[in-house]
């Protein structure tokens, strides 16, 4: 992972036309702005991770792992 | 009353009541907007959201309390917008919405919940969401265990 230090204000490149640009620093946040070209992904990870899941989840569930699943509810 | 067929459960009545209208679907499925909510005491608490365009495509879920019953919603502003509620505040589960964990049970694999994105329904107008958080309180994939048998 590359680590860089950066003040509100900043910018950094990513690839020939992705822009981070630190906008505010406060606390517990940080406020980026993100120039991209439509075609590229930006996504928050947590929302990828949830896509993986969903993906995961929609496979067909069969009665024995059904089962497994409600021992573990009631 | 119309019908939508569904893989698991046949020919299902299409309850206008237990439709369920996600405005962007859900991540990875943003084409599906519409499901039948379908509960089955049978198979009680789990639940069943069935899409009513892919017979195919069927996620079970069980209610948050169910599995965390001290779980806190953090719903994102723009996901109360979605969900047509009050961005300022959140709202109160089982009154104003009802919040559910979408379950991954693989053949051979962990079973687990996704607490860091409940699916969030909004009972007034039956609008829904997966609602991702923001903080990293809960996992995508909380393990489900089985429950300690009683001593007998």
């Amino acid at each position: 992972m590359l680590v860089i230090r950066r003040r509100p204000g900043e910018i950094v490149l990513i690839g020939p036309e992705v822009e981070i640009e630190i906008l505010d620093s406060s606390g517990s946040h940080v406020k980026l702005g993100i120039r991209a070209p439509k075609d590229v992904l930006v996504l928050r990870k947590e929302i990828q991770l949830t896509q993986q899941q969903n993906l995961a989840a929609a496979r067909e569930v069969s009665p024995t792992a059904l089962d497994r699943l409600l021992d573990t509810l009631r | 009353m119309p019908q939508i067929s569904s893989q698991r459960f046949g020919p299902l009545e299409l309850d206008s009541n237990a439709v369920l209208e996600f405005p962007a679907g859900l991540p990875g499925f943003e084409g599906q907007t519409r499901f039948l909510l379908v509960e089955d005491r049978a198979t009680a608490p789990i639940v069943f959201l069935q899409s009513c365009s892919a017979s195919e495509l069927c996620f079970l879920a069980a209610p948050l309390a169910a599995i965390d019953d001290a779980y806190q919603l953090a719903i994102t502003p723009e996901d109360l917008h979605r969900l047509g509620l009050d961005e300022n505040r959140q709202p109160r589960m089982n009154e104003e919405v009802l919040c559910l964990a979408i379950l991954s049970a693989p053949e051979d694999g962990p079973l687990t919940a996704n607490l860091l994105a409940p699916a969030v329904i909004n009972l007034v107008n039956r609008k829904a969401v997966q609602a991702v958080r923001a903080d990293s309180r809960y996992s995508h994939r909380h393990p489900l265990a089985p429950r300690e048998a009683p001593c007998s």
